[in-house]
């Protein structure tokens, strides 16, 4: 039972970064591979404040995503202006810095050695210590993520995205400001991505690096590609099957040496045949071109 | 959207000496240009001749080298193409530019200006007013769809519609935003004989109404039969101007652009 709750805390978590993600790639059509940054930095910034100041978790988790946001328009404000592949590396060296720095920075971080003893979340004196109660905190917070995002973007503020993605210059000339609708999508996503990094620190209680990755990145991306995206029910499909895709192989009892190799070669010919074969994903609305 | 309903107070767009320069060449020199309300100004030229460069320059798209654009006392220099549509100048694109994926109301209901819900934080905090004017705001696109012979069509995606059908949808875009200048680069071209007159006869209620309308064309018939006045640019300038019958049995018009 308590794997069972394991891969739905996972789906939880996966959930609400696909949806954060969604927000910026399938409704504003900008392809960003920084994502895991901000899932990085939701996750550190949370633990810093609850390992070095003792902040309960609920007050650490909106201070870490404030910290996100604010650090989301360091590349969003230079780099919205950019166009297509330039944008895209200008996340890709965003993502490289904040990598560069959880790993090098070692007094403030612990770089490599990574984070341990991360207090349980605690509300109200109910400790989320069971896998069922943490998984109804995972569940809890990605249906209001689900929520919230199924609000904003159903409404002209989603519709506006949506005609940025379009035609960006063809939405200028109906009056919209597209660099601060862009902007303001991006510190969405990096806001919703860092509650996503502190319900995964308050969980493995341990981090490091090498869950904020770019390789990390580009998972979410291929979430979104396969499931779909520009809609609401694509992420999570998307998110259902690769969260579970490494489970099914574990049942099919393949050698602990090759099973990572193998589900990279799945997620690549998974990929490759949406590509070819549904450009819009399994459930999405919107083909990333 | 009632077209006999009058619109007042619109201001003079005006182009004083505009210059662009792109490297050493002039794809607009010194062009001088009044488009008063009311009046459906065409402007016609050969290929090259720097019709859209204007427009682009009007819109905020490219900024002049030099020279000045005016909407009444306001000079428009350095303002963004956002904040110029804001100010009432609509444009419809040679390529028309649709948003291919949203629907035929979906692309009219983008159009409509200062909605709630447009911040977002408005849809969650201010959830009731959302859902209200996004409940209006579907019957005034239906109404701008209707106008333009689109109702029919208001949930096809604008990528499925066909080219006349889009430019259609372009300028019901451009009623919902209530451009009261409306900028039309080639809104003939390639349009299907019975979608060529709704467009014209668009035309002529939208300056009725007050509005200027304003439109670069390479179809002469349609240009003697809406436009009031008439510039034809060649190489950038403003080489001949007047009366469409005029413009168009001029030596210098049938010389540059007829080529006879």
């Amino acid at each position: 039972m308590n794997y069972l709750f394991h891969i739905l805390v996972m789906i939880g978590i996966y959930v609400i970064l696909t949806q954060s993600l969604n927000l910026v790639m399938g409704y504003t059509g900008l392809l960003s591979v920084c994502h895991a940054a901000f899932y990085g930095i939701g996750a550190y910034a949370s633990t810093l404040l609850m390992t070095g100041w003792g902040v309960n978790f609920f007050v650490a988790l909106p201070i870490a995503v404030i910290v996100s946001v604010l650090l989301s328009f360091v590349v969003s404000i230079p780099s919205l202006r950019l166009k297509g592949d330039y944008f895209v590396l200008a996340t890709l060296g965003f993502q490289a810095i904040i990598f560069g720095i959880m790993y090098n920075w070692v007094s403030f971080t612990r770089g490599p050695y990574g984070i341990p003893g991360i207090p349980i979340p605690t509300l109200f004196g109910f400790a989320f210590d069971s896998p069922a109660s943490y998984t109804l905190l995972s569940l809890g917070l990605a249906a209001l993520v689900v929520t919230f995002i199924y609000l904003i973007t159903s409404s002209q503020f989603g519709r506006v995205l949506k005609a940025i993605r379009e035609d960006e210059i063809a939405t200028q000339a109906l009056g919209r400001n597209t660099v601060l609708f862009k902007t303001t999508a991006f510190a969405l996503g990096a806001g919703i991505a860092a509650i996503a990094g502190s319900l995964y620190a308050g969980y493995v209680r341990y981090i490091d690096p090498t869950s904020f990755t770019v390789a990390e990145s580009l998972f979410l991306v291929t979430i979104l590609a396969i499931g779909g995206s520009g809609n609401i029910q694509g992420p999570v499909v998307g998110t259902i099957i690769l969260v579970l895709l490494p489970e099914v192989l574990r049942f099919l009892r393949i050698p602990d040496t090759i099973a990572p190799n193998i589900r990279m070669m799945l997620y690549a010919l998974a990929l490759i045949l949406v590509v070819i074969y549904r450009p819009r994903g399994i459930a999405g609305e919107y083909g990333f071109e | 959207m009632d077209l006999s309903k009058r619109c007042e107070d619109v201001p003079t767009l005006e182009v004083r000496n505009l210059t662009r320069f792109f490297g050493g060449v002039a794809a607009v020199k010194d062009v001088s240009i009044a488009f008063p309300p009311k009046r459906i100004t065409a402007l016609i030229g050969p290929n090259g001749a720097g019709k859209t460069t204007l427009f682009n320059l009007i819109c905020g798209y490219i900024a002049p080298t030099r020279g000045e654009i005016l909407l009444g006392h306001q000079s428009l220099r350095g303002l963004k193409p956002w904040q110029i549509a804001r100010l009432g100048i609509g444009r419809l694109f040679q390529d028309v530019r649709v948003f291919g994926k949203l629907t035929a109301l979906e692309n009219v209901l983008v159009a409509f200006p200062n909605q709630v819900g447009e911040r977002f934080w408005e849809p969650v905090v201010r959830r009731a007013q959302t859902l209200k004017m996004q409940r209006q705001n579907v019957e005034r696109a239906m109404a701008l769809l209707e106008l333009v012979c689109l109702a029919d069509r208001a949930n096809t995606t604008a990528e499925n519609l066909s080219y006349g059908q889009q430019k259609l949808l372009a300028i019901a875009r451009l009623l919902a935003m209530d451009a009261k200048i409306l900028l039309l680069d080639e809104p003939a071209s390639g349009v299907h004989p019975a979608v060529l007159e709704t467009v014209m006869n668009l035309m002529t209620s939208l300056a009725k109404q007050g509005r200027t309308v304003v439109f670069i064309e390479h179809n002469i018939s349609v240009v003697l039969e809406v436009a009031h006045w008439v510039y034809v640019l060649d190489d950038g300038e403003v080489v001949a101007f007047g009366l469409p019958d005029e413009v168009i049995h001029d030596r210098v018009t049938r010389e540059v652009y007829l080529g006879v």
